[in-house]
């Protein structure tokens, strides 16, 4: 009874568009075209993801953990960060994939979730995607408990020695068409523990990946606008 | 008895030692009497077993293995250590959960355990290939362990008799849940035993942090456990600085506490949620996780990171703290508060939620205390621990709440820790914002010089108990051997006694009422 109270009090309690402009979160990481190309970003950060290329800095916002580390080296405050956090990129075979999805299931999505060595944050992150804020089922997309119901494997972290074999057997298991979602940094290139002797292969060696979702942890407003781009609706 | 006392009780043995950090005591013992001096600190002085590792003897060649103990109610540490060449020495007959240890050491350094009862793989999964011990010096940084499948097969323990049956579950579970394996014997419905096994995600962070220089190392901290991000970049700070004797500003020390429960908030108001979702107790479930949410977006309006991260930095800090973030936090948390302990009484009020955790999933008083288990697990237990009021660092000692403790041991008793744990962390933000009392905290950032040679352990309360960390410094302004013993690694056992003769349905509302993290516990 007092949870109807409660209910009828506060309402709903979803946000209505997810998708809002969100200026506390962070996003692309931009340089300006004051940037001198002195290189001193690329020595600060922990990732590699800054190359010098014709004398400007150029950021991989795949790769990138999103630390502010450059931005707060510049000394020409020629980096900033943008607050755009719909950064989400479909690779090649994806485009292709957008079609079929839509043809195939109208728009809906089952998805498995396979962690191979995350520091558990994309995790939080993915299953705050259906709390009752972002409330993710209301477009249709859904996580399920088995690969054989799913229509795609959402993977986080680097992939592990130990894990690799049941990342493998979860694809194989898995029915077509067989999507791979890469969430955060790790998933796509191993992040900050590339150099690390347990972590054996990227991702994309493994599997080709359809969409990544770049950020450490990407938002859940930025993981539910990169399942939307996947499936045509942004 | 205290840390000068002991010493010279020690001395009086003949046995070398020495004190650092004021609270760090060293005793250099030869291999074969290593058991011996164990022996009498655990069971005479009744000190509690806290980790063993292992690190390279950079002059004398050979490995050095610390067993560290330490002494909840003088706040001291005590390392014993010895030197040797090929094994370490077994401690299994004295303390139960060494083995975990010695098993990991065993695995990354090639040492054997000589006498030990479980000498099997611990990180060494059956992909790793024959011969590599990745901790030693002479194994180079960015070589990978090649995944050839030569090691041998893990052995679970067996099942026989009529009835009796095994369920295997994992490591990829059912939801969004890391990886890890567990074994299920079951005889009819109730569960026989439990076997763990974890490790899946090993990554080898302790590798990479010796190879890493200190002024970078704090985001890879931050990435051990995303969870416990503040709580471990707070465990770098807390090293670097008692290594290099910085002083810490106040009101930096005030804004770090404010950092700590903050994240102590969502992730109890996280746990407490899926205690309610592992029950089907949707209505509480749902709102617990939205107002977790509520406390994300706060942390990220205020250090624009919802884990809070790169905010807590040795020697400095990252974030500016005005006073319009004292008022947003304030009032968010306070409208947070309110509806939660509305939520929270009428969950307690409800007999289909209490008839399903009320002596559900127990760990008697004596197995935690074998277990060493800490933090909320720990204390539901009826262990009275908590690194806040022991090793009480930054804001804590001005700010002293007596240690939450619970007897019974079950999933209601940790529940109800739980949400305690939620009032105490609103208390602690309120404590540090009236100390801070309307001041900027402005950024400040330093760079960090290590000198060589130096060695130091701190502890910290992280959401899921103490995490100790041990650094020594080396050249190049990196560290020789970095060592975390986190909380989730001595906490998983629990799990196992507290299955033992529940139904299986009952398993993942046991898990989450540990809520252990497999990220930390894995490295």
């Amino acid at each position: 009874m007092r949870f109807i109270y409660d209910r009828i009090k506060y309402g709903k309690e979803s946000v209505k568009d997810p998708l809002y402009a969100n200026e506390n979160s962070y996003g692309r990481i931009e340089v300006k075209d004051s940037c001198s190309g002195c290189g001193k970003c690329s020595r600060e950060c922990p990732v590699g993801a800054i190359k010098i290329e014709t004398g400007k800095a150029r950021i991989d916002g795949k790769s990138c953990i999103y630390c502010g580390k450059c931005i707060d080296a510049c000394s020409q405050e020629a980096i900033s960060n943008s607050h755009e956090y719909r950064i989400a990129d479909l690779e090649l075979a994806g485009d292709d994939l957008r079609k079929k999805i839509y043809k195939k299931f109208n728009r809906s999505l089952v998805l498995r979730s396979v962690d191979t060595g995350s520091c558990n944050a994309c995790m939080l992150e993915l299953s705050a995607m259906s709390n009752n804020y972002y409330s993710l089922s209301r477009y249709g997309i859904d996580f399920s408990a088995s690969p054989r119901h799913a229509d795609g494997i959402v993977v986080t972290g680097p992939v592990a020695i130990n894990m690799k074999e049941a990342l493998i057997k979860t694809y194989e298991a898995m029915a077509e068409p067989k999507i791979v979602i890469a969430v955060g940094a790790c998933a796509h290139d191993g992040g900050i523990f590339k150099e690390s002797y347990g972590v054996v292969n990227m991702l994309s060696e493994i599997f080709p990946v359809d969409l990544t979702i770049p950020g450490c942890p990407p938002s859940p407003q930025a993981l539910i606008y990169g399942l939307l781009k996947l499936l045509d609706r942004v | 008895m205290k840390i000068d006392q002991l010493r010279e009780k020690l001395d009086n043995l003949k046995y070398s030692t020495n004190i650092k950090n004021r609270n760090e005591l060293y005793v250099y013992v030869p291999k074969g009497e290593a058991v011996d001096v164990a022996s009498m600190l655990y069971t005479a002085h009744k000190l509690n077993f806290a980790a063993e590792f292992c690190q390279q003897d950079i002059e004398g060649g050979g490995f050095l293995i610390s067993i560290l103990f330490i002494s909840r109610k003088h706040n001291y540490y005590v390392v014993i250590r010895y030197r040797t060449e090929d094994s370490i020495i077994s401690i299994q007959d004295l303390v139960y959960q060494s083995h975990l240890f010695e098993r990991e050491i065993s695995d990354l350094y090639g040492l054997e355990i000589a006498g030990g009862k479980d000498t099997r793989n611990l990180v060494k999964h059956e992909a790793w290939e024959r011969g590599v011990y990745p901790l030693r010096k002479d194994f180079a940084y960015g070589t990978k362990i090649k995944d050839n499948n030569e090691t041998d097969r893990y052995e679970f323990k067996g099942l026989a008799g009529e009835g009796g049956y095994q369920i295997a579950v994992g490591p990829v579970h059912a939801g969004i849940i890391e990886p890890g394996h567990f074994r299920f014997s079951a005889i009819g419905e109730s569960i026989e035993n439990l076997e763990i096994r974890l490790m899946y995600k090993h990554r080898g962070i302790e590798k990479m942090m010796e190879n890493v220089d200190a002024n970078k190392l704090s985001l890879i901290f931050e990435r051990v456990s995303g969870e416990s991000t503040a709580a471990y970049s707070e465990g770098y700070a807390h090293l670097v600085e008692s290594l290099n004797g910085y002083q810490t500003p106040e009101d930096i020390k005030a804004l770090r506490v404010l950092l700590l429960e903050l994240e102590r908030a969502y992730n109890f108001l996280e746990d407490v949620a899926g205690i309610c979702v592992d029950i089907g107790f949707s209505y509480p479930a749902k709102k617990f996780s939205y107002l977790s949410e509520l406390v994300h977006q706060l942390c990220e309006r205020v250090t624009g990171s919802r884990f809070l991260r790169n905010s807590i930095i040795p020697c400095g800090n990252n974030v500016e703290y005005k006073n319009v973030n004292s008022v947003d936090i304030m009032d968010t948390m306070g409208a947070i508060m309110d509806r939660f302990n509305k939520i929270a009484k009428v969950t307690l009020a409800t007999v289909s939620f209490l008839d399903r955790v009320e002596n559900t999933g127990i760990i008697r008083n004596d197995k935690a205390v074998k277990l060493c288990m800490t933090g909320v697990a720990g204390r539901a237990s009826g262990i009275i621990y908590d690194v806040r009021n022991s090793f009480s660092y930054e804001l804590y000692p001005k700010m002293k709440k007596p240690v939450l403790t619970e007897t019974l041991g079950g999933v209601f008793e940790r529940y109800k820790l739980k949400l305690e744990e939620i009032r105490n962390a609103f208390d602690y933000i309120k404590g540090a914002i009236e100390f801070i009392d309307g001041r900027t905290v402005p950024k400040e950032r330093n760079d960090i010089a290590l000198k060589e040679g130096l060695e130091a352990i701190v502890s910290v309360e992280t959401v899921k108990g103490d995490l100790i960390i041990y650094g020594q410094t080396g050249r190049d302004n990196r560290f020789e051997r970095i060592y975390m013993k986190t909380p989730s690694f001595a906490n998983w056992r629990g799990l196992t006694y507290a299955v033992m003769g529940e139904i299986v349905p009952d398993f993942p509302l046991c898990n989450k009422s540990l809520n252990m993290s497999y990220s930390e516990n894995d490295r």
